[in-house]
């Protein structure tokens, strides 16, 4: 009985110190690639601080106009949901979807249409799986994106939102607010709103060449592209902390276990070794006897 | 001639920070030379090679697409890419320039086909910039 137990505790032992090893390297992982998207993420903000404020010093030309800011009567909205490509990162794609999920059936209350843009195997997967009209899907792309990549996503959104596939479109992703907190958001990115115009009153208007309205059309997918970029990999980098989290506790976890079961292990050792001695002496003294 | 601060950014990098006395980059309506005191100006960049003037001569790089904007203090170049002509990664532009010509040749669909002229454009201007450099 104590050998078999032993033996059942010591596997135990081994299969956990097996999974804490994995636990421990993916936690390794996630910390050095949220490094290293945090950096990027820091990187972007010079970028497109510079194009928001050139968009706002058009905005602030006197008769200017665009597609791009006239408000409409909402009715058909694109949602950008950004998740992960993979689990195992706590509630980090869970999180963002419900979100996402519940923002939908509040649009689809309202009486509009929603089609969804799905970023991430994770939201494609959920999205697909539902009764939602998913347009675009994009898979395993956050982590080496690149400009071309997501310029290539703007330049379409922009495209379809001015033949007026849709009239609003609005992102749902992940925000990296420390290496433990990360919270979902949403922001609405088209019709261009919020476009302060005071950054001009302080010089002459520039020339805008050929003219304010087509500089601001060029702008947009720069603008949206911009802002994907910057989403994704601030999304990313949640995506990394959280995960890097959750391994953290498990290794955690994994740690107390073996802490127990070793206890487990000594105590059937000891109450074996016992039992021998036991049995020798009391045989002893049977022979002496 | 008197020089003038110009910023060149990408959403990876500040590429260029620094003096320089002119700049010729390539607007949707066509070249622009920018000298000190040029009166306010924005404009929208395309897929072009770009002129700046470093140490008294002028280097070429590689833009790809974005905007140009004077102010009365600087001047800021906005970009998704930019290289030197000697950062250029001529096997690689090579690559991606025959598998846009393949992508165009296929002709899937009109927004396919317009993409792969994009990236066409981007790469034969990278090729064009490398090809220059001494």
């Amino acid at each position: 009985m104590a050998t078999a137990n032993m033996k059942d505790v010591k596997r135990r032992i081994k299969s956990v110190e097996s999974t804490k090893q994995i636990t421990k390297a993916m936690q390794l992982v996630a910390t050095s690639k949220m490094r290293r998207a945090k950096e990027r993420a820091v990187a972007v903000q010079p970028f497109f601080e510079t194009l928001f404020n050139a968009m706002c010093d058009i905005s602030s030309d006197s008769n200017f106009t665009s597609v791009f800011t006239t408000k409409v009567e909402k009715k058909k909205t694109l949602m950008i949901v950004i998740a992960g490509d993979r689990g195992l990162a706590g509630g980090f794609n869970v999180n963002v979807l419900k979100k996402a999920a519940a923002k939908a059936e509040g649009l689809k209350q309202k009486g509009r249409t929603v089609s969804i843009m799905a970023i991430g195997k994770k939201a494609v997967e959920y999205f697909s799986k539902r009764d939602y009209n998913v347009t675009d899907s994009f898979s395993e792309i956050a982590e080496g994106l690149s400009m071309y990549g997501s310029m290539d996503i703007a330049e379409d959104i922009a495209a379809r939102f001015k033949a007026g596939e849709f009239d609003s479109v609005d992102l749902i992703y992940t925000t990296f607010v420390s290496a433990i907190t990360q919270e979902p958001c949403e922001m609405a990115i088209l019709p261009v709103e919020n476009l302060n115009s005071w950054t001009n009153t302080r010089h002459a208007a520039p020339i805008y060449d050929p003219s304010p309205e087509e500089v601001f059309e060029g702008m947009i997918p720069t603008y949206l592209c911009g802002l994907l970029y910057s989403a994704i990999v601030d999304s990313f980098a949640s995506e990394q902390a959280a995960r890097r989290a959750a391994m953290e506790s498990a290794s955690d976890n994994a740690d107390e276990m073996i802490e127990n079961l070793s206890l487990m292990y000594n105590r059937a050792r000891q109450a074996q070794i016992t039992q021998e001695l036991t049995e020798i002496s009391s045989a002893s003294l049977n022979d002496s006897v | 001639m008197t020089p003038f601060k110009l910023k060149i950014i990408t959403p990876e990098k500040t590429f260029f920070s620094g003096d320089t006395t002119q700049i010729i980059a390539k607007t949707t309506m066509g070249n622009v030379g920018i000298l000190h005191g040029h009166v306010p100006y924005v404009a929208n960049l395309v897929s072009s090679p770009i002129l700046i003037e470093v140490d008294g001569e002028l280097k070429e790089a590689a833009l790809s697409g974005g905007f140009l904007k004077v102010s009365p203090d600087d001047v800021v170049v906005v970009t998704y890419a930019i290289e030197w002509a000697d950062e250029i990664d001529v096997a690689r532009a090579e690559r991606s320039k025959q598998n846009a010509e393949e992508r165009m040749k296929r002709h899937e669909s009109q927004k396919e086909f317009d993409r792969a002229e994009k990236k066409l454009k981007r790469a034969l201007n990278r090729l064009l910039v490398a090809g220059r450099k001494h």
